[in-house]
């Protein structure tokens, strides 16, 4: 891995990064007090660095014990006391499989920003689509409502209409085995049901004979109007 | 000769006159100190001492809190429903008042005339933000937005409507910018990192979810299109019924105009440099590969 270079502080570019001095900056104000000059600062902590006697662990002795012979541990020594550590500031950088390393996880897991915009468009554009397909759906049913419900009426209706058929037939059924027979007979019985037998055929012959009538006079009409 | 007014007159000369003050000549405003309560004593604090007659009550064996007699008591009757599911996995953000900021700024403990950021705030002890918490930085509230008067360059996490308006409306600039846990940390607490001897990391982006937060110029996301901004800018001071003034004819328009890349963590500094304290210097690497893994 290739040397690193030792710079000098810039202190003048940076606005956040303040050393051990006192961070002063003057400025004029105007305040109902009249023209005040304030100064704004912030005393930060001291930092003690107690550089006389460093203690750097000796890596090939045994009785080091292991966690003071690690990589963290040198960059932890480098930034407490600097070049007196004696570590080679290359090290304090990932290596190049490490670095390796630190691309692909960083591939996987933090995907650009570009992909991401993608698939939050993605994502809205499914819920939009979902939404608009559930309105229409929505709409199209509303449209049918009308129909359905006349449909639905109209067999309403039509049920009742034929419910009150059948018992008027009924009841007119009964009337007439009371008046043939003079008692009233329960409808199950044989007798009624025989009784239904008669009406039922006399009245097929009635309708053939009407039926007979309208031939002929279907046929006697149409010869009477052509001569 | 003139003759010289003094302002004051009687009253002056009585107070010049008027011995030294001690403590023998000091007494409380009536009303400031109420006399303790003290039980077991005397006539009005003695006898039961304010417990009540017999009973639990004052044996002090009364049930647990909550308890209502054998019957269910109300924090059991209403049923769970996941209000408070996942709270401990949602971003929080610590609240900084106008009124506050305007307060920090007149006691100058926070330097208008540089831009402000969270390092500035924490460092004036303006905001006290717990990483571990689940913080992700500062927002910005409109509570004493009708006081503020201050041109800034503030950058802080989440901000609302009004803090925006009232910051823009005295002539400043807001960015509402995303800090991952790792990064805030270092924010926070700059030397401590610097003590550790490590890189300055990359700024991650936010996550898909907080996206659309960053990149909308409503609440000026710092990744937004500037013209966006710009618009929405007027928008807001036609919403808000102000003028906006024009920064870029500002004395200040050139710290007004600072701001961070986006993988940036402090200005001035790039990620990949090692700041080392004890020697004041600052370590930057000149392998192709990592100069490339770090200015993407």
């Amino acid at each position: 891995m290739a040397a690193s270079m030792l710079v000098q502080r810039t202190a003048a570019l940076c606005g956040t990064f303040k050393g051990i001095s006192v961070s002063k900056a003057v400025r004029p104000v105007n305040s109902h007090y009249g023209f005040m000059l304030q100064t704004a600062c912030y005393n930060p902590r001291p930092l003690r660095l107690d550089l006389r006697g460093p203690y750097i662990p000796d890596k090939d002795s045994i009785k080091t014990p292991e966690w003071q012979k690690t990589a963290r541990y040198d960059r932890k020594l480098f930034g407490r006391y600097g070049s007196a550590s004696h570590i080679d500031p290359a090290s304090l950088w990932p290596s190049h499989g490490e670095l390796e390393k630190i691309i692909a996880e960083e591939k996987q897991w933090h995907p650009p920003l570009e992909v991401m915009l993608k698939n939050i468009e993605a994502k809205e554009k499914e819920k939009t689509e979902k939404r608009l397909a559930k309105e229409k759906l929505i709409a199209a049913n509303m449209a049918k409502m009308p129909k359905m419900i006349e449909d639905w009426r109209r067999e309403k209706r039509e049920t009742k209409r034929k419910l009150k058929e059948e018992k008027a037939q009924k009841a007119k059924l009964l009337a007439e085995a009371r008046e043939r027979f003079g008692y009233s007979m329960d409808p199950r019985s044989p007798k009624f049901l025989e009784m239904v037998a008669e009406i039922e055929k006399e009245e097929k012959k009635k309708k053939k004979l009407l039926k007979r009538r309208v031939k002929e006079e279907q046929v006697a009409a149409p010869p009477v109007a052509q001569s | 000769m003139s003759f010289v007014k003094k302002n004051g007159g009687k009253a002056f000369d009585v107070l010049q006159n008027l011995p030294r003050i001690t403590l023998a000549n000091l007494r409380p405003e009536p009303g400031a100190k109420k006399a303790e309560k003290r039980r077991g004593r005397g006539q009005h604090g003695g006898n039961r001492s304010g417990r009540g007659h017999k009973g639990e009550r004052q044996r002090g064996n009364r049930p647990r809190l909550g308890f209502e007699g054998g019957q269910t008591p109300f924090y059991l009757v209403i049923p769970k429903y996941g209000f408070n599911e996942g709270h401990s996995r949602r971003p929080q953000y610590q609240p900084l008042t106008l009124k506050r900021l305007q307060y920090l700024i007149d006691l100058g403990r926070v330097d208008p005339t540089q831009p402000i950021d969270l390092t500035q705030l924490v460092n004036a002890r303006g905001v006290t933000i717990q990483p571990l918490k689940r913080d992700y930085g500062v927002q910005l509230v409109d509570e004493g937005s009708d006081i503020f008067e201050a041109k800034i360059n503030i950058e802080v996490q989440r901000a609302s409507e009004g803090a925006i308006a009232a910051i823009e409306r005295n002539g400043g600039v807001i960015t509402t910018s995303f800090y991952d846990p790792i990064s805030l940390g270092i924010l926070i607490k700059p030397v401590p990192f610097f003590m550790r001897g490590q890189p300055i990391p990359r700024r991650m982006l936010p996550g898909e979810d907080m996206v659309p937060y960053y990149t909308s110029a409503e609440n000026r996301g710092y990744l937004a299109d500037p013209e966006e901004i710009q618009q929405a800018r007027r928008a807001l001071a036609q919403k808000y019924s102000y003028v906006l003034p024009d920064i870029s004819k500002d004395e200040l328009y050139h710290m007004l105009a600072m701001r961070k890349d986006v993988r940036q963590i402090f200005f001035g500094l790039c990620p990949g440099w090692v700041v080392n304290m004890p020697e004041k210097k600052i370590l930057k690497p000149t392998d192709e590969k990592l100069l490339e893994y770090y200015s993407s």
